[in-house]
């Protein structure tokens, strides 16, 4: 992956070079060295704060809590579950694979990973905040709050039509 | 960006405090942990921004405002939506990515229903973890679930702004 980049980086910054000269991969190179010293000290310490909340919030807990958890009160412990939940796809899947086991229902299931999806705390604070700053991440939030509950209702109406 | 500094770090020493205070977590495990995930990022990231900043330069601009503009309107929410669901990688590849688009003059709206799609649908998340431990019944239905969720987010998006002026 790293070779990708730097190929990319090469290829682009070349052609940059040949279509509008050598001033324009200058002026291009400040502006990325700059969005650089924003971000990377961020993503840095955000990591560093991930790695603390893996640490406390034990994986057991949550297959134990969500189990039980059915219908909107269900729903609304996958939302709150998924949107906490640190760690990257290793960490949710293993997790759904948990839940399914102890007998988690499938709407269930898809409001837990959608919520992890979009409103995931771990991927806004490492990745959206540092790129794209508050007012963004706001309002992306905002419209994303009843994201969880409409695919677990969609997912409710594919299983089991008759009980939605 | 001032905020988002304070915010993590307050969060940072919530969490380690925590930490501090449970005899089974250690200090060096943690960071040890964190260091893992960092350092192949230190490298790779600095290039991929310097790509994307590249590209950015490079990207037919006027082209990328009509289709995903402000102005592009549904069209537009309609089109960022398909183009995150086919956009590929983690997040180390689509935020620089995405970036880019916003430089060349996305829209608000488009760029959220943009990253809805491409956190919901996941090609590659599919492919890695989703097929291999749930199948393809759970895929399937989880796609059906979720594909009309990034163009409601970028609606929702356009009318909050609209409403807000």
């Amino acid at each position: 992956m790293t070779l990708f980049f730097l190929l990319l980086a090469l290829a682009a910054g070349a052609m940059l070079a040949y279509r509008q000269g050598p001033l324009a991969v200058i002026e291009a190179l400040g502006g990325a060295v700059e969005l650089m010293l924003i971000v990377l000290p961020l993503i840095v310490i955000a990591v560093l704060m991930a790695a603390y909340a893996q640490a406390l919030i034990p994986r057991d807990l949550a297959e134990r809590w969500l189990g039980r958890g059915a219908g909107l009160k269900g729903i609304g412990l996958a939302t709150l579950a998924g949107t906490v939940t640190p760690g990257g796809p290793f960490m949710a899947f293993p997790l759904v694979l948990g839940l399914r086991g102890v007998g988690a229902s499938l709407p269930i299931c898809m409001t837990y990973l959608t919520a992890w999806s979009v409103l995931g705390i771990q991927r806004v604070l490492i990745w959206e905040l540092p790129f794209f700053g508050l007012d963004f991440v706001a309002l992306r939030l905002l419209v994303s709050l009843p994201l969880p509950l409409i695919a677990g209702l969609i997912a409710q109406w594919i299983t089991e039509p008759s009980r939605v | 960006m001032l905020f988002a500094y304070l915010s993590v770090i307050a969060l940072l020493i919530v969490l380690a405090s925590l930490a501090h205070r449970d005899a089974q977590i250690r200090h060096t495990t943690v960071s040890g942990q964190a260091w893992q995930q960092i350092a192949p990022l230190l490298i790779r990231l600095p290039l991929a921004l310097l790509a994307a900043s590249f590209l950015a330069e490079l990207m037919p601009q006027a082209l990328f405002a009509r289709w995903l503009g402000d102005a592009s309107g549904t069209l537009g929410i309609l089109a960022a939506s398909v183009m995150g669901g086919l956009l590929p990688g983690g997040p180390m590849v689509a935020f620089p990515l995405i970036l880019v688009l916003e430089r060349a003059g996305a829209g608000t709206p488009q760029l959220i229903a943009l990253l809805t799609a491409w956190s919901c649908l996941a090609l590659h998340r599919v492919l890695a973890f989703e097929l291999p431990t749930l199948g393809w019944g759970f895929v399937w239905r989880r796609w059906a679930a979720t594909v009309a969720l990034a163009p409601l987010a970028g609606f929702a998006a356009a009318w909050v702004l609209m409403l807000k002026g």
